[in-house]
């Protein structure tokens, strides 16, 4: 409280009365201080992000108005590559893979990971370890989640298969038909991403005040309309970060994809990085690549811009 | 400390001794001048030991210069190496399939190694190996090993179902013979399936021993026009896909699998395996059952396809003489010997041909290869020789596999195979 | 009254414990595939290839654990991805504070303009950026270098992003009274804003850490040599090279888990509550 009051002495300070020239003084160099204070407070960072990311990616457009295999020297060709992007059949199907896979991914590890939150938000029997349990994926690196995600989906010596078998069905090419992969794909990918989707709902579950729904308690609020008018708007940024962070995940899918479908079978499970990767590694054609990664990352740029705003203009009207 | 130190003095000055004294008694090169050498490859760890077999020796003889293999997993080799010559900071001594030489050639990635041979230093070497290791006429890899396919095969299954492998080349089973033997295998063993074939891994071009065996081949005589759309073609693609299509091969046995083929079959769970030689060590090591190589099949003609490997000096290398002088060493008849018996390769060298090889193990079998990789046609060498057949190889293999998994066509995939010949391949 | 009190408690109880059930029996589900690596680990090597063997191995070679780290050079990776996590971990974590605190508590030019392009960091797909940070690490003279690895993902949008949301709620009142007692802004950051901030630092702290012992794709490329293998690349070599040892791989992928579920554990009891502090609610 003290410090409040001295506060609001110190707002005060400068504009009533005559401060001292000492006080101006000691203001001033505050005042200048503080100007530079947030520079040096976030240089190291954005010196970083400067050297190992932003220059990397203007390195990357460079590179995306050249041809160059990477073993030759690059040779400009101005916006070529652009302009090949247009007719790549390839590139737009990898594109719409990847659009598919994040409506498949998306919406389902939010909506599992609301309901696994609402559910250990309770009082239960064991809840630390079960809630342990369902974030232990998330903390799995890739290459382990795909060697074992490849082990159990394996059509030849794969559990699933084996157990499916015991009970008369199969044996299913979980990996290798165009009808499978892509789910065995989403179902590993839920697998990783609903721990982390309760944790941060549990989280914002916590933050709510009890008194609200005392509120809609008193007004004779059914569950379904507490949930409804309390909890749901009251997660509304959590569901945001969650959307946002779940489109740029899924949009950056790699390692999980070449391990376990390589793409296959056909291009179903092609998705835009593992083209690109292809592009810059296979085809040797890094201008190219480079290309198509500038455009991903525009496109990333713009849905989230694009969101940002909807959200802003959903929470204004609320 | 000093007990350390002075055990290693002992220890190095030991090693010198010998070495000099290896040296001596080889007679071949001086002990060269100080380096240190990186070299990277994949390879199976028969192949790892004996690449550091032979490193060991050359030490040896060159107790100045240092060489480390650095293995990379075959699925990111090339990734790495052309990331690393992008920095400039290749490998000094780097591995290579032959159907990758013309495009490290080619940009100069991989130096002209002229000024470090003797005139005549290609003779020996088998002409279709020593043509693909060269551009314009100089070399800019040597030939280390090459290898082939033929047909492992699993003998109690065999035995139990009555069926009974070709021993000799001339009496090789016809396709329709070898699809009947697969179809007896997986009815009467109970198998899932009968066989699969190794073309997973950037290795479609393997396919095109089917292609030359129905009459086929992918470009025209002078190698300046495809001629892939043809009859012939299709019905090689559409003999393949019926592998699929019938239940013979598993499902997850195409081209963009990563599932290790040689599993399969060591685990029991194939009748058949089309693979390569180099094999061998693995099968011999996890199989539980009797086991044979038997030829490949063939239609109207016979054709085994050419595998196999190089090596080159990069131009990032501070000592491109001494790493020449390793990758000749390498090549070298005793080397290479060593080397392909021992990671059961077979040899580039005609001298070692002439003088026949005892392999470490499994030597009948190793006789199968060997008379196998006499079929392979020399219009399908040039072929995939072609600096620019790396890229083509990824298109060839996209099309395969959407015919394999995905139901395209025959005609439709030669038809799209050839638009890649033309605007990937011959350019 | 009475009776209609003791069925909804009836109703309640049973609702309680069928949800329970269910959650057990998702649990059950999210757990399998780490059983199974178990599984897989300690099962007697002929067992391994058929499928059918059954879910509980029928003997527990321990000793395949044992041999796993025999063949290869575990500990030697292990080390180094311990020494790459806890710099970056230490780094990360001090300078994102730093980074966060000044977005979320001070005024200045450009600052929205700067936050955004930190968050635009999070929306490059990695492999776009692959070769020209190679060359960036590589002119740096870093490669097979701890640094090399360290550095290029010291800097976190998605840290400094958790930072700033958290640390917006810190009364202002407090940091401009200090400020009026004349304390330096490095002394009101460390005297009043990283103890406030404990919450989001065991955050920041597992995040960091999962993320850097994870991290795949960089050090694949910064780290050519073999004696600077990390654990993620000594699997992934493991994947390549013994692709039917699966007991073998099991045990190091299983193995590989251990640090991340010690660093989870410790500070797991801070992890839900400095969530949800931060921006994440």
């Amino acid at each position: 409280m003290a410090a409040v009051m001295a506060i609001a002495e110190n707002l005060r300070g400068p504009a009533v009365g005559r401060p001292s020239a000492a006080d101006a003084r000691r203001y001033w160099l505050q005042a200048k201080r503080s100007q530079l204070t947030p520079y040096l407070f976030i240089a190291p960072n954005m010196a970083l992000f400067s050297v190992f990311v932003f220059f990397p990616l203007l390195y990357a457009f460079y590179i995306s108005l050249r041809e160059w295999s990477l073993i030759d020297t690059p040779r400009y060709i101005g916006l070529e590559n652009y302009a090949r992007l247009a007719s790549d059949t390839l590139f737009w199907q990898s594109l719409s893979n990847t659009a598919v896979y994040s409506i498949a991914t998306v919406p389902m590890s939010l909506a599992i990971g609301l309901v696994l939150a609402l559910a250990l938000n309770r009082d239960l029997y064991g809840r630390t370890i079960l809630r342990s349990v369902f974030f232990l994926p998330v903390v799995i690196s890739n290459v382990a989640t795909a060697v074992i995600a490849a082990w159990l989906f394996n059509d030849n010596y794969g559990v699933i298969n084996a157990l499916l078998q015991q009970v008369g069905i199969g044996p299913v090419a979980w990996l290798s038909s165009p009808r499978w992969a892509l789910f065995s794909l989403v179902v590993t990918s839920l697998w990783v991403r609903i721990g982390f989707c309760m944790v941060v709902y549990l989280a914002a579950l916590q933050s709510i005040s009890p008194t609200y729904y005392d509120a809609a308690q008193m007004d004779g609020a059914s569950r379904w309309q507490q949930f409804r008018f309390v909890t749901w708007p009251l997660l509304r940024p959590a569901t945001f970060l969650l959307l946002i962070l779940g489109v740029i995940h899924s949009f950056q899918v790699f390692d999980l994809i070449y391990v376990m479908t390589g793409g296959g079978p056909g291009f179903s499970t092609t998705m835009i990085v593992q083209y690109i990767y292809q592009a810059a590694f296979v085809g040797s054609e890094m201008g190219y690549a480079s290309a198509m990664g500038m455009v991903l990352f525009v496109m990333i740029l713009i849905f989230t811009l694009l969101q940002w705003r909807v959200n802003r203009r959903v929470e204004d009207v609320a | 400390m000093a007990t350390i130190t002075k055990r290693s003095f002992l220890k190095t000055s030991l090693c010198a001794g010998i070495g000099a004294g290896v040296g001596m008694y080889w007679g071949a090169a001086n002990a060269q001048k100080a380096a240190s050498l990186t070299m990277t490859s994949w390879g199976s760890p028969a192949e790892i030991a004996a690449f550091n077999a032979q490193i060991e020796r050359y030490k040896a003889r060159n107790p100045n210069v240092a060489i480390k293999l650095e293995v990379v997993p075959s699925g990111q080799y090339y990734q790495q190496l052309d990331t690393r010559f992008a920095g400039k900071q290749a490998p000094d001594i780097f591995r290579a399939q032959y159907q990758r030489i013309g495009r490290y050639g080619q940009s100069g990635a991989a130096i002209d190694l002229s000024q470090y041979l003797d005139a005549g230093f290609g003779q020996d070497f088998l002409p279709s190996v020593w043509r693909a290791s060269t551009i314009k006429g100089k070399p800019h890899a040597l030939p280390h090993h090459t290898d082939t396919f033929a047909l492992f095969y699993n003998a109690e299954i065999f035995e139990a179902c009555g069926i009974e492998a070709p021993k000799s080349l001339d009496k090789s089973w016809t396709w329709q013979e070898f699809i009947g033997a697969a179809k007896l295998a997986k009815e009467k063993a109970g198998l899932n399936y009968a066989f699969a074939m190794n073309w997973q891994n950037s290795n479609a071009y393997r396919w095109l021993m089917y292609l030359y065996q129905h009459g086929g081949q992918l470009l025209d005589n002078e190698l300046k026009g495809p001629q892939i759309n043809t009859k012939e073609a299709a019905e090689t693609v559409a003999w393949t896909q019926s592998w699929f299509k019938d239940g013979l091969v598993p499902p997850n046995t195409s081209l963009k699998s990563s599932e290790p083929v040689q599993n399969l079959f060591a685990t029991g769970k194939i009748a058949m395996l089309l693979h390569g030689d180099w094999q061998i060590p693995f099968i011999q090591e996890q199989a539980r059952f009797k086991w044979g190589v038997t030829y490949l099949p063939r239609d109207v003609a016979m054709a085994a396809d050419l595998g196999g490997n190089a090596l080159a000096v990069s131009r990032d290398s501070k000592s491109p003489d001494v790493a020449a002088d390793f990758v000749k060493f390498m090549v070298a008849e005793e080397a290479m010997r060593e080397f392909v018996t021992k990671a059961q390769f077979l040899p580039v060298r005609k001298s070692l041909k002439e003088k026949g090889l005892v392999y470490d193990i499994r030597n009948e079998e190793m006789k199968v290869f060997l008379e196998q990789s006499a079929t392979v046609p020399e219009h399908l060498v040039s072929t995939i020789v072609l600096p620019t057949w790396d890229r083509f190889n990824a298109k060839l293999a996209d099309e395969l596999e959407l015919a394999f998994t995905s139901g395209q066509s025959p005609t439709a995939t030669v038809a799209n195979i050839e638009k890649h010949v033309r605007s990937t391949l011959l350019v | 009254m009475i009776a209609g009190t003791s069925r909804s408690a009836l109703s309640g109880r049973l609702e309680t414990t069928s949800i329970w059930l269910l959650l057990v029996a998702g649990a059950g589900v999210m757990f399998f595939p780490v059983y199974w690596m178990f599984a897989t680990a300690v099962r007697p090597k002929d067992e391994v290839f058929s499928g059918a063997a059954g879910l509980i191995p029928s003997s527990f070679v321990w000793q395949n654990f044992a041999d796993a780290i025999g063949r290869v050079p575990f500990l030697s990776w292990t080390a180094n991805s311990l020494i790459i996590t806890v710099f970056a971990v230490v780094i990360t974590v001090t300078i994102n504070l730093l980074c966060g605190y000044a977005f979320a508590k001070f005024r200045f030019a450009g600052r929205d303009i700067l936050f955004l392009a930190v968050l635009s960091a999070l929306m490059i797909p990695f492999q776009v950026i692959i070769v020209p940070l190679f060359l960036v690490v590589s002119e740096l003279g870093l490669l097979s270098d701890y640094w090399g690895v360290i550095l290029p993902r010291a800097a976190e949008a998605f840290g400094i992003f958790m930072v700033r949301q958290f640390m917006v709620s810190i009364p202002d009142e407090l940091l401009e009274a200090a400020r009026i007692d004349g304390a330096s802004e490095l002394k009101i950051f460390f005297k009043i804003v990283v103890p406030l901030s404990k919450p989001i630092i065991a955050v920041l702290v597992i995040f960091t850490f999962m993320w850097r012992w994870n991290d795949f794709a960089l050090p694949l490329i910064v780290m050519m040599k073999h004696e600077m293998y990390t654990v993620q690349l000594g699997l992934n070599l493991l994947r390549g090279q013994f692709n039917t040892e699966w007991s073998m791989i099991m045990a190091i992928a299983l193995l590989s888990l251990v640090p991340m579920l010690i660093i989870f554990t410790f500070f797991q009891r801070y992890f839900v509550q400095g969530i949800s502090g931060s921006g994440l609610k």
